[in-house]
């Protein structure tokens, strides 16, 4: 049976989504041009009828997919699909390659990185493959603590899991390009001993089997450059990650089986939890330069949609594997979180647009840019729209109120504005729907068919309040990105503990004050029409409010005890996962730095002597700079807390150096040594970390 | 015992119970199993540096005491690991990441500085050597050209040739067809 994509099927999906999403937007925006007929148009009526494609568009790309995505769950799947081809038939019987899973992390949890690394070794164990995997734990942590603890966790698993010579540990001096430049790092330097690389977040897992079976299908598809996941959201404790996670496993899934069937083989790549052809990733795949005129803006900051469009430009295909399990990751703990992340995003997704037009790129890639280029766009057009809008019902409303005829009262009341209304709700809220009933059949892992019902209701409320409030911040973002402004951050927080309220006043306050400003104006200006608007002003006023509730891990364990947003992989809680969830972050950090460790501790100095030794250019014995002396001494006199980060990790960086602190902080009286290094020397051994990591029984 | 006498003792006294201390924090770091063991070192080699110090009593007791307790350090991994060229720092390095995978420091802490560890755990310590990564098989990992098509042209332009001028003309055509816009609509509606 000849299962592979006939070119006119291919085509027809195509033009079945594009001429559907065209014809959709056509009716909307028709249909608003109906409601303006026999009425005045004033000045902000231009803008509105201008953007009203561009936002409509968007719902309706987004109701397509999700309508692609249900029918093609109605009939059981794609039978086009790569991953149901005929070497299905022959899976165990085709051979492995070689494959390094590939963990870049940038100051991660170290405990947390190690129990998925220790998780995935053993269900890899068992599928009897291990020959065929290597692990590579590629580290551009510019935290000293971080670095000390990943080189402990590193030996911790090599001796625990005997992996000595199959995980392997690298870190960064200069760590330029971010993520993707580790990743070309690892490519340059040892790309040529593999086939394929498994990309992996610090925060995802991927069961042995998945990993085996992906491997399968890329020997079984030379044609494959990029076969990616669609990772499960788990692990969530706090009610906005808990409520991020149920919405990906109730809506997400038909979401990526719609694009998986409009895209075929130029789905999407999103930078981890994906198997990748190393040979032609090298070769095609390395970032080309912005061409923009500051040279500090050249760097390519989201560079998983260019690394897919250029291997489609190569001539592979990029595959969506959207229904294969034992694949997961974590969502942000918090909406401070996940701003963060947003900004980061959206930076990313602008710079994108210089891929639009690009010669040789795929039209499928041209949509995902396009697609990702709107996600963000779309606020500040959604805001400008809202502010036309209310300008142009204003004007309206005087019009209506003392110029008006007895014909213009009549147009008002015929205008088609309640049914642009209702189509506008139901291609928002239709998928939702679709993707409730494409859950009912598991109703049982979701908690049952009443709290699945519950928690989508609650979900949907959730994501009425939330919207408004990431279009501002969104807004700004764009704002931000296109101007270059530079702006303060506040600092990650880790797993997922509790937002404090002054946080959410000081980062969302300035939105209640607009909120109630905004609704104030609205009642005084348009009476009883501004009741459109009150949803977006209630959304405002309560974002402080909704941000720290929905941190609160204490309303996150609630929330599971009442089986609301449960999730499959929380019924039946795979293996991959165990031990991942972490503790209350505050309770286990050490409250000391760990790094001074290198310099006191003799294990934790010879394990990272061992390690800067293999790459470091400094002779044994070679005298050091005068900076180097000065600063080796004001650490001696001073303590470990009178040096800045930057000069720490020159300063571990520098083997010499540290073999001479640890015999003089050891050997200098105690006259002649700053207080607090007496301290850690006399509570090396207690240290809690270390001995979990080096010399636990 | 004139005063001054009385404080060179007190302050000596001091001075050895600062290296008696500093012996005993540095040999517990090592978190031998055995405690009775530490505190034999310590005195050992407290009573070596004491040796020293009598030759040369311009020394600093700490100082002395941590030189011993280096030296011995050294001697006994060089003479375990029998990698006796080695530079100090990597011996030591080597030394203590042996000590430590090999689990000698639990297992025999007794021998730890003191007698030859036995031979298995002596094997299993030589055969300790931390690979970070494989060895490297360097791939040439270069951006391949990439035409930005139109925009770029028309961002060239836009950057090497921006002047008032240019902005005034096109202010002028965009509110010229804003209005033809608004005439039309406003006619059309």
């Amino acid at each position: 049976m000849n299962t592979s994509l006939p070119e006119t099927s291919g085509a027809a999906r195509r033009t079945l989504f594009i001429g559907g999403s065209i014809l959709l937007t056509a009716t909307g925006f028709a249909l608003l041009l109906h409601s303006y007929s026999g009425q005045p148009i004033f000045w902000p009526d231009y803008i509105v009828i201008a953007l009203f494609p561009l936002l409509f568009g968007q719902i309706a790309i987004g109701f397509l997919l999700a309508l692609f995505g249900f029918c093609d769950w109605l009939r059981g799947g794609d039978p086009f699909h790569l991953m149901r081809r005929p070497w299905r038939e022959r899976e165990d019987s085709i051979p492995l390659a070689a494959t390094a899973i590939v963990i870049p992390v940038f100051n991660e949890e170290v405990q947390r990185v190690g129990q998925g690394i220790e998780n995935m070794w053993n269900s890899l164990k068992k599928t009897g493959q291990m020959e065929h995997f290597d692990f590579y734990f590629c580290s551009d942590s510019n935290d000293p603590d971080h670095w000390i603890e990943e080189e402990c966790a590193w030996l911790h698993l090599c001796q625990k899991l005997d992996a000595f010579g199959k995980i392997f540990y690298r870190k960064r001096r200069h760590p330029i390009n971010s993520k993707s430049g580790n990743v070309a790092d690892f490519c340059r330097r040892w790309g040529k001993r593999y086939r394929y690389m498994i990309l992996l977040d610090a925060d995802s897992v991927m069961s042995g089997p998945t990993m085996v079976r992906l491997v399968r299908a890329m020997e079984a598809n030379p044609e494959v450059g990029i076969l990616q996941t669609q990772p499960a959201m788990v692990l969530g404790q706090s009610p906005f990650r808990r409520l991020l996670q149920f919405s990906n496993a109730v809506y997400g899934k038909i979401f990526s089986q719609g694009c998986s069937m409009a895209q075929m083989s130029s789905g999407s790549y999103w930078g981890h939890n994906a198997v990748i052809r190393i040979a032609p990733f090298i070769e095609h795949c390395d970032l080309p330069m912005l061409p923009v005129p500051n040279p500090s803006r050249r760097h390519v900051l989201s560079h998983d949609t260019v690394e897919a469009a250029l291997m489609q430009r190569a001539g592979y295909e990029v595959w969506v594997a959207y229904d294969e399990p034992g694949t997961y990751e974590e969502g942000p703990p918090n909406m401070s979180d996940m701003l963060k992340r947003d900004r980061r995003w959206c930076a990313g997704n602008l710079q994108h647009f210089w891929f639009l037009f690009a010669r040789g790129i795929e039209m499928g890639n041209r949509l995902q840019i396009w697609i990702g280029l709107m996600a963000y766009l779309c606020s500040p057009i959604w805001l400008t729209f809202l502010v036309a809008g209310s300008i142009g019902a204003y004007d309206r409303a005087r019009f209506l109120a003392f110029s008006a005829g007895p014909e213009d009262l009549g147009a008002v009341q015929h205008s088609e504005a309640p049914f642009l209304f209702i189509m506008t709700m139901l291609l928002l809220f239709f998928p939702r729907l679709l993707g409730i009933a494409s859950s009912l059949p598991g109703a049982k892992r979701f908690g049952g068919f009443f709290h699945l019902l519950l928690s989508s209701l609650v979900e949907t409320a959730f994501s009425i309040l939330i919207a408004p409030v990431l279009m501002l911040f969104h807004t700004f973002f764009v704002l931000q990105a296109i101007f270059g402004w530079q702006t303060k951050w506040t600092a990650q927080n880790r797993a997922d503990t509790s937002l404090s309220i002054l946080h959410c006043l000081k980062l969302y306050g300035w939105q209640s004050g607009l909120g109630i400003t905004g609704q104030l104006l609205a009642w005084f200006y348009l009476g009883f029409n501004s009741y459109w608007l009150t949803p977006i002003f209630v959304a405002w006023t309560l974002a402080p409010l909704t941000a720290w509730m929905t941190s609160s891990r204490g309303l996150g364990e609630k929330l599971r005890s009442w089986s609301l947003f449960v999730i499959p992989e929380e019924s039946q809680p795979p293996t991959e996962l165990d031990g991942l969830i972490a503790p209350d972050d505050e309770e286990t950090r050490p409250a000391a730095p760990l790094w001074p460790q290198a310099l006191v501790s003799p294990y934790v100095q010879a394990v990272h002597l061992s390690m800067v030794r293999q790459r470091s250019s400094h002779r044994n014995g070679a005298k050091p700079s005068s900076s180097m002396a000065n600063l080796r001494e004001r650490l001696v006199r001073q303590g470990a807390a009178a040096l800045e980060r930057k000069e720490i990790l020159r300063l571990l960086w520098h083997a010499e150096t540290v073999f001479w602190l640890h015999e003089e902080l050891w050997s200098r009286p105690d006259a002649r040594l700053h207080s607090s290094w007496r301290s850690l020397q006399s509570d090396s051994w207690k240290n809690a970390l270390l001995r979990h990591y080096l010399i636990a029984e | 015992m004139n005063t001054s006498s009385h404080i060179v003792a007190v302050d000596e006294q001091t001075a050895w119970n600062q290296a008696h201390d500093r012996l005993r924090d540095f040999l517990n770091a090592f978190a031998l199993g055995d405690h009775a063991q530490i505190s034999r070192l310590t005195l050992k080699l407290l009573d070596q540096a004491r040796e020293r110090h009598c030759q040369d009593p311009s020394l600093d007791p700490v100082s002395l005491a941590m030189a011993q307790a280096q030296k011995l350090a050294r001697e006994w991994f060089a003479s375990n690991l029998e990698m006796r060229d080695q530079p100090p720092a990597e011996l030591l390095a080597s030394g203590c990441v042996a000590l430590l995978l090999s689990g000698a420091f639990r297992t025999a802490p007794k021998t730890f500085l003191t007698a030859p560890l036995p031979e298995n755990l002596k094997e299993s310590m030589r055969q300790t050597l931390l690979v970070t990564g494989p060895d490297l098989k360097i791939s040439s990992m270069t951006p391949r050209h990439l035409d930005y098509g139109p925009m770029l042209d028309l961002a060239r332009r836009t950057w090497h040739r921006w002047n008032s001028r240019e902005i005034i003309i096109a202010l002028l055509f965009w509110t010229v067809v804003y209005f033809v816009f608004y005439w039309w609509l406003s006619e059309a509606l």
